[in-house]
């Protein structure tokens, strides 16, 4: 009898916790997409309105009409974060391979300093970047912010390549070299089919994190209008005396959409990945 | 695997090559630069001024009576970071423990909950904290007025401190899903009849909590706090949307510092004297890495 009355106490007090704590996590996505879905005048309500009235999805339609580039401004996000991501794969699945199979001199420094480089943050470059860029005369360009983007998934992006690829047995591929494969068709034609799933995590993650890194990458290598990010396109919504926060939070919930689906779908990959270390 | 000696070279050489181009080689212009006098203004006018860069970083300052601008950007970012850090890791380890409990219950709506400002691109979550901490209209406000904690609204961000607290309470809402999803992961490995062993023994939740949980997850809490620790002292985006590194100089951490000396304070400030303060960076980041290695390794063996 007590015990039972003493499991109901925890239960409805952890309940309670995590209501509170899922509250925090909540609020600023509540009210952006409250602000989003009432008439602009609720803006300017002072307190904000707890609750919605008068549910509208004008905004949606507002915020392309405010900033005709939006859609622009996402395609050009868009292309970023491919970018990143295929340009990160391209690197990470040979890198890998060499890191997960092979036992050489350089296997074990490499594998530090790829844990090293995860430490790096587009901030501590952002000067020499952007004069490198600009002697390439790629400043303004989607390469540059493609290149630049990529140093900072890379290193995670070999670690779970790694990771992944030393749960594959080794013995089909050594059945496969004594057939007269070579390592590099190997990789081609067994590794890469058989870590499919992977493959999808790390080019989401590198879409996500390129994604995610554009606002400060672009401080300093966009320029033109044209070829700014949407998290950069974002402040033509703020004019100087105030700032459209209806169309505002209906663009950001927009732009949002794509990133949040993604992860949704590949979370489980990332944080096996991240947790399975494979340092010796 | 066998194969020939030069086969995982020529594997890893793509690696060696973007490594090279675009870290190698801006780490060494950043050395170079910290000894120059330039600025984007007139960026081919380079003057070789040795140690000055770093004099100056001790020397310059703005604003304050009592401390050079980099001085006060340092002790800004060891509070800031610790602050964030804190929140992350403390609440990490409830969201966690809570998410673990067998007397939760929906708890897959939580996790996903969780899992999606985690996946906000950083930049536009500190948008979204700009509108909900706005003085007026911000539901921040809005919330503390109708629970009466506050009589008027708080303009949050125009005062220092409560600028400084909410830069660092958006940096630790940033990371604490990432937080939260690491310690539940370490949680859930470690064995249950641990716990029902010291039930039969009569221990309280308490004596579990301190003699197995603990004790259990504390590599993996070591390595995710370290390695929350260097993202938080990169972490650039959140403080520069918020309040680019104001009021005043309230907000201006390391890297606001960097980036206002580099990019914005051209008069005084310049790619010499910003370079000099990436080095600072670095290596305060190196060594928080040699620490993270160290502990990767340890838990390894």
């Amino acid at each position: 009898m007590k015990k039972s009355t003493e499991k109901k106490v925890k239960s409805i007090s952890y309940q309670v916790l995590a209501i509170i704590f899922a509250s925090f996590m909540l609020i600023p996505i509540y009210q952006a997409v409250i602000t989003a879905l009432t008439p602009s005048t609720s803006s300017w309500i002072s307190p904000a309105p707890l609750l919605p009235k008068n549910i509208t999805f004008y905004n949606f339609l507002a915020a392309f009409q405010l900033v005709s580039r939006l859609p622009i401004y996402l395609l050009n996000s868009f292309i970023y974060g491919i970018g990143v991501s295929t340009f990160s794969l391209l690197i990470a699945i040979p890198a890998g391979y060499s890191l997960a199979r092979f036992r050489y001199r350089l296997r074990n420094p490499m594998m530090i300093f790829v844990i090293y480089a995860n430490m790096f943050a587009p901030i501590m470059l952002l000067v020499p970047l952007y004069v490198i860029m600009k002697a390439f005369g790629l400043v303004n360009t989607y390469l540059s912010m493609v290149l630049a983007g990529s140093v900072f998934t890379i290193p995670l992006s070999t670690w779970l390549s790694v990771s992944y690829m030393q749960t594959i047995p080794v013995e089909i591929e050594e059945a496969a070299l004594m057939d007269g494969c070579t390592p590099y068709s190997i990789v081609y034609r067994i590794i890469i089919p058989l870590m499919k799933p992977a493959l999808v995590a790390i080019f989401i993650y590198a879409f996500i994190t390129g994604w995610s890194q554009q606002f400060t990458l672009a401080l300093v290598l966009i320029s033109n209008d044209k070829m700014m990010p949407i998290t950069q396109g974002l402040y033509q919504f703020f004019s100087r005396s105030s700032v459209s926060w209806g169309p505002l939070m209906a663009a950001i919930l927009i732009s949002t959409l794509i990133p949040v689906t993604l992860f949704l779908l590949v979370e489980k990959y990332i944080v096996q990945g991240l947790t399975s270390g494979s340092i010796k | 695997m066998k194969a020939k000696k030069s086969t995982p070279y020529i594997f890893l050489l793509p690696l060696l090559m973007a490594f090279g181009l675009f870290l190698f080689y801006p780490l060494t212009k950043v050395v170079m630069d910290s000894f120059y006098k330039f600025n984007f203004l007139n960026p081919s006018h380079k003057v070789w001024v040795g140690g000055f860069n770093y004099k100056w970083l001790f020397t310059f300052r703005l604003y304050s009576p009592t401390y050079s601008y980099f001085v006060g950007a340092l002790l800004k970012t060891v509070i800031w970071v610790g602050g964030s850090v804190a929140i992350k890791v403390l609440l990490g380890l409830g969201g966690a423990l809570l998410l673990n409990s067998e007397f939760l219950k929906w708890k897959k709506v939580y996790r996903t909950l969780l899992i999606i400002p985690w996946s906000i691109p950083w930049a536009m979550s500190a948008m979204i904290w700009y509108w909900t901490l706005n003085g007026q209209f911000g539901i921040i406000n809005s919330l503390l007025l109708h629970l009466h904690i506050i009589e008027e609204p708080v303009s949050f961000l125009a005062y220092p401190v409560s600028a400084f607290i909410s830069t660092f309470i958006v940096d630790a809402w940033i990371g604490l899903p990432f937080m939260v999803i690491m310690l539940l992961s370490g949680l859930q490995t470690i064995p249950k009849h641990l716990y029902e062993a010291a039930t039969i023994d009569g221990a309280g939740d308490f004596v579990k909590f301190t003699k197995i949980t603990l004790p259990m997850i504390k590599p993996v809490l070591l390595t995710v706090s370290l390695l929350s620790i260097v993202w938080t002292f990169n972490s650039f985006a959140p403080i520069w949307i918020l309040t680019r590194g104001g009021p005043v100089t309230s907000t201006t951490t390391l890297p606001i510092a960097i980036y206002n000396t580099s990019f914005r304070y051209l008069m005084f400030g310049g790619v010499g004297k910003a370079s000099a303060m990436t080095i600072f960076q670095v290596l305060l980041v190196t060594s928080l890495s040699l620490f993270y290695i160290r502990t990767l390794k340890g838990e390894k063996s």
